[in-house]
């Protein structure tokens, strides 16, 4: 196929593309640097990312929302790969009648914030249950889950709204799985656990990492879920992005956007070293 | 046994939330230490149906905005994910990537720099604005979705029809079309889902003109009125479900009608 052609077939999508998603980031970019300001900026060009480079609460939060998305992606892909193969090792009925586990799927993350809200506040159910068993009698001895200042709110939050989509990730690539390798090495005397971590993890580990990334970065840069849950202190990144951006007075702005674009940055690194590792890791393996 | 218990699991972590939810709805006045709720009153149904007007003003238009997503998402990635498939070129890989990644980063960074531009050509606060910054977040599912689903097909029938005399559109239209709509069904309702639960980005393009139901959940959630956001939380979960068993439906009653079994 002709360049020129090949050009025109993908140009309904790269039209959009550049004009839209580039056009935005750069647009984030050079307003970042303190460009096309509504408002005169009293400090020079380039005075957002300095003034980040020396502030303590940057990096806070920085390695807050680090922290926040590394815990809650990992136990939300753990969790879902575990659930999606005992789902998989289900007879036929039960596991057609396991499409319940997209019900959390369908609900948007400003609906599970409020479920977590529900439950594991110290007036919620949970605090009602652990009442009836005895095991407080105020409300204020049931652990601050949601303010405790930890992330433990988020990481539940995103942890629960994540796993269906794990599952669903892991259950797509099972679904090609041929069980007889399974069989095979149960014959040959392999352990659950070696079955497992032998033959069903190598297989399904491209959705596992697939999964990982997107759940990742989602909770690294979302809004939906803190906003609701809203811990002020320490506050997850596009938290302070927004209250700089639309609170605060107009020469915030490129403080916000810097923010953003390294945000941007570190995602972009992040997709890039993670497939570099995990691709050098499969070939060691083909090696062996 | 093993396996019913791990069914009774998925039933608590998923489907018990929502009953603890109806409880909440039918029950105002059930709260801390009570495990149960323990009578009903229809105060937050009676304001759904009180509020009927602006909640299904709120409702239409998301519906309206995450359709015309599917739609434009899938009018852009029809014809570039045919070529992604099938045509090999030198850079393919790269350049999914690169087209992949709207998906991946953080959604914010563009969407703030192309509300400075949509205020300058008028397109913020406007329904187009937010169909177009919305498609442009979620598109990548839809593309993964049809790349996955030409890869599968392979153009074996349509070159058959092709030899058998078939021009373009007849192509198009009787034999690829039909053989993609599971594809296009799984990347359209991936698309759905994350147009009509977006909360932030049409917040921040339509500015409150777009009528939009998360914008209009998300004060309800945050009050300390756990009663009506439990009932529309509900609602939310209802419509959605509803317009997935109603397409499943008609998508295989159409399938049956063309003698194809799915």
């Amino acid at each position: 196929m002709k360049t020129q052609t090949l050009f025109l077939h993908l140009s309904p999508l790269l039209i959009p593309y550049v004009s839209l998603f580039c056009a935005g980031v750069v647009l984030a970019a050079v307003q970042s640097v303190g460009l096309w300001s509504p408002v005169p900026l009293p400090s020079g060009l380039g005075a957002a990312y300095t003034r980040l480079w020396s502030s303590p609460w940057f990096y806070e939060m920085f390695g807050f929302s680090l922290y926040v998305a590394f815990v809650s992606a990992l136990l939300a892909t753990g969790g879902g790969t575990l659930l999606a193969c005992g789902i998989w090792g289900m007879p036929a009925l039960l596991r057609r009648m396991s499409v319940i586990y997209k019900a959390t799927l369908i609900l948007p993350h400003i609906a599970i914030g409020f479920i977590v809200l529900v439950f594991c506040s110290q007036t919620g159910v949970l605090a009602s249950l652990a009442r009836l068993v005895g095991m407080i009698t105020l409300p204020v001895q049931f652990p601050n889950i949601l303010y405790g200042g930890n992330g433990f709110g988020l990481i539940l939050a995103y942890t629960y709204k994540e796993i269906p989509f794990a599952i669903l990730m892991v259950l797509g690539l099972l679904a090609g799985f041929d069980r007889r390798l399974f069989d095979c090495a149960r014959m040959l005397g392999a352990s659950r656990v070696r079955i497992f971590f032998c033959i069903l993890v190598p297989s399904i580990a491209p959705a596992m990492h697939s999964a990982f990334i997107i759940l990742f970065l989602y909770a690294f840069g979302a809004f939906d879920i803190p906003y609701l849950l809203g811990e002020s202190k320490p506050a997850m990144l596009s938290i302070e992005v927004y209250n700089l951006y639309f609170k605060r007075d107009l020469t915030n702005r490129p403080l916000a956007l810097a923010m953003l674009m390294l945000m941007f940055c570190f995602s972009v690194l992040f997709i890039m070293i993670y497939s570099r590792v995990v691709s050098s890791l499969t070939a060691r393996e083909r090696k062996l | 046994m093993k396996h019913a218990v791990l069914f009774g699991f998925l039933l608590l972590l998923f489907v018990f939330p929502l009953f603890v939810l109806v409880g909440y709805a039918l029950d105002p006045a059930w709260r801390y230490p009570q495990l149960f709720p323990d009578h009903i009153d229809f105060r937050s149904l009676s304001f759904l149906v009180r509020e009927a007007g602006p909640l299904s003003r709120h409702m239409g238009g998301a519906l309206l905005y995450s359709l015309s997503a599917v739609v434009t998402t899938l009018v852009m990635c029809y014809v570039p994910a045919r070529i992604l498939a099938r045509v090999p070129f030198s850079g393919r890989n790269l350049l999914e990537g690169f087209l992949l990644a709207p998906a991946l980063v953080p959604p914010m960074t563009f969407a703030m720099g192309l509300h400075f531009m949509f205020i300058k050509i008028g397109l913020a606060d406007t329904l187009p604005g937010v169909i177009l910054v919305v498609s442009m977040y979620s598109y990548p599912y839809m593309l993964r979705a049809l790349i996955a689903g030409f890869q599968a097909t392979g153009d074996d029938y349509v070159l058959c029809a092709e030899n058998l005399g078939a021009g373009r559109w007849t192509r198009l239209i009787r034999i690829e079309f039909p053989m993609l709509v599971p594809s296009i069904m799984a990347g359209g309702s991936v698309v759905f889902l994350v147009a009509f639960s977006e909360y932030f980005l049409v917040f921040l393009i339509g500015g409150g003109a777009v009528p939009s139901f998360t914008g209009y959940l998300f004060p309800l959630l945050s009050s300390s009125d756990r009663s009506l956001g439990s009932a529309l939380t509900l609602v939310f979960v209802f419509v959605p479900l509803m317009l997935f068993v109603m397409m499943e439906w008609f998508v295989g009653r159409a399938y049956r009608r063309m003698g194809l079994d799915v």
